[in-house]
């Protein structure tokens, strides 16, 4: 038994769960600045988590056992997603047991708590919420398989540390598929983190909200662990966004001055990535529910052209 | 001077740009961006054909590249939206038989079965290079999925687009499978078509659908009753 991957494995819970509140901060910025307002400070997202983990819990009456586990499943269950995708260091040996499929029923399972949370509170904007985020997932879920599908493809394999070192032998930019496939990742980003075509993360209006509608009724400690655990899961989406497009960095051979260094990067490149989410969002106006359709359709086609264009050349 | 090899990648990112720009024009609404994605699909196909042409060394094909650049980059682009601020007319709502949804879909299945049929059809360019055979079944796909524009959508100003789409497609398959002379005159006439259809849709209206269009010119006795009955 060695210890590498045990320190890998670490080593990448730490960093996912340090960076993530970060990112969402820069988004949060960068919206703000574009409608000319000051925006938070850059580490507000670490405040908000901390001030949030000193209130006190409150439950409702007719909360069951679901709303008291929920919030640590759902943190729990992206740790342990978390523990599929390398972020700065691919290890020889691997750190879990799993692959890409592993990960999407993971993702799905955490989508499947937080509708049970929603409804579990007996409020009517939760059990919209959940309505609302299960009728979506039903048509997210294809264009999700189908562009995990893709990425197996190119690949050519399941396993995603597999994924990331085959996109560390081509030269950046310079292949079709993987642009495509960015695209389509770049769009299940927005879907899946609930940004602005999609759902408003910042509204409290009872139309338009879906996922800050589920989480109405939970407070304290619990809303913290499910504010990181949506900023682990954003970090989690865009980590296999950066390291199949733009993977130059990421440390292979174990160093210290290595490690330290593809840390770095990896927080520029998700700086930069947060920052074009946060322009995306600013520029495009919220979609009506029925369009929404549209937009994975999109992905949906460019996935299945990655297919293609990888089976054509 | 580029690498055969960047070019032949920089060549292969251009056929999905030209792909990605043809979903776009399938499922835009807003009118403005309609006419800049169709610019900018005029666009790669320049950067397409001045790469081909680096690859085989043909001046021709440079001709054709500054052709497009002039008539399709700038000129109809610029054309339509002059005539778009006359007419106030922004969005394009209306999709009949498709949805922009299943427009895609159906778009898939149409790559696809161009790609079986070329599979048949021209098998010998495809074991001999198949970065050409891409293009043409990309060339031939975009000319049907112009052709989905155009039956998809209602206004007739989109219905031109959806024309235009359809010729870059013709010139796209030309560029590929090099049959110059005679492909590239085809694509002349298919131009001429186009800029009749336009200059008349333009004078008549162009913020009307076909059949308002029929009517106004029956209103100024420009289509007699008995030819549409005949």
């Amino acid at each position: 038994m060695s210890i590498t991957p045990v320190l890998a494995g670490l080593l990448n819970l730490g960093v996912v769960l340090l960076i993530s509140p970060f990112y969402m901060t820069v988004v949060k910025k960068v919206k703000a600045r574009a409608q000319r307002r000051e925006g938070p400070p850059l580490l507000q997202g670490y405040y908000t988590i901390a001030k949030l983990f000193r209130k006190e819990v409150v439950y409702s009456d007719y909360a069951s056992f679901i709303s008291r586990i929920a919030p640590y499943a759902t943190l729990a269950i992206l740790l342990v997603a978390a523990l599929l995708v390398p972020v700065i260091w691919i290890p020889e040996i691997t750190v879990a047991e799993g692959n890409i499929i592993v990960f999407l029923y993971l993702l799905a399972f955490t989508r499947f708590l937080l509708a049970l949370l929603g409804l579990d509170a007996g409020s009517t904007f939760g059990g919209m919420g959940s309505s609302r985020e299960m009728s979506l997932s039903a048509v997210i879920e294809p264009t999700t398989v189908v562009v995990f599908a893709a990425m197996a493809y190119v690949a050519g394999t399941l396993a995603i540390p597999e994924m990331f070192r085959h996109a560390t032998t081509i030269i950046p930019g310079m292949s079709p598929t993987i642009l495509l496939l960015s695209v389509s990742l770049f769009i299940l980003i927005i879907v899946e983190t609930g940004r602005i075509p999609v759902d408003n993360p910042e509204t409290h209006l009872e139309l338009t909200m879906i996922h800050e509608g589920m989480l109405l009724d939970t407070s304290g400690r619990n809303l913290a662990l499910f504010e990181l655990s949506h900023a682990v899961k954003q970090t989690l989406l865009m980590t296999l966004l950066i390291n199949m497009l733009i993977p130059f960095g990421i440390v292979q051979e174990v160093s210290v001055l290595g490690l330290a260094l593809a840390t770095v990067l990896f927080l520029l490149k998700g700086t930069a990535l947060s920052i074009v989410i946060g322009i995306v969002e600013s520029s495009f106006a919220k979609m009506r529910f029925f369009r929404v359709p549209n937009l994975f359709m999109m992905a949906f086609f460019f996935s299945v052209l990655t297919i293609f264009s990888e089976v054509m050349l | 001077m580029i690498t055969n090899e960047v070019a032949v990648s920089l060549l292969r990112i251009c056929l999905i740009l030209v792909l990605i720009s043809a979903a776009c024009l399938l499922s835009t609404r807003n009118l403005s961006s309609l006419v800049r994605t169709y610019a900018l699909q005029s666009l790669i196909l320049v950067a397409i054909a001045l790469l081909i042409g680096v690859l085989e060394q043909k001046s021709i094909l440079i001709f054709i590249a500054i052709l497009t650049l002039a008539s399709k980059v700038i000129g109809i682009p610029w054309f339509i939206r002059i005539i778009q601020q006359r007419i106030r007319i922004q969005q394009d709502l209306h999709f009949h038989y498709l949805q922009p949804a299943s427009a895609l879909m159906v778009s898939i299945l149409l790559i696809l079965l161009v790609y079986l049929c070329f599979l048949q059809v021209l098998h010998d360019l495809f074991t001999r290079n198949s970065l050409f055979f891409l293009g043409s079944v990309i060339g031939v796909s975009l000319m049907l999925m112009g052709l989905i524009a155009i039956f998809s959508r209602q206004l007739a100003i989109t219905k031109v687009i959806g024309y235009l789409s359809m010729e870059n497609g013709v010139l796209l398959f030309g560029l590929f499978v090099t049959e110059l002379p005679f492909i590239t005159e085809f694509v002349i006439m298919v131009d001429l078509i186009i800029l009749v259809l336009l200059t008349t849709i333009l004078t008549v209206g162009m913020d009307s659908s076909i059949d308002a269009y029929m009517n106004r010119l029956k209103e100024f006795h420009l289509w007699s009753e008995e030819e549409v009955n005949a």
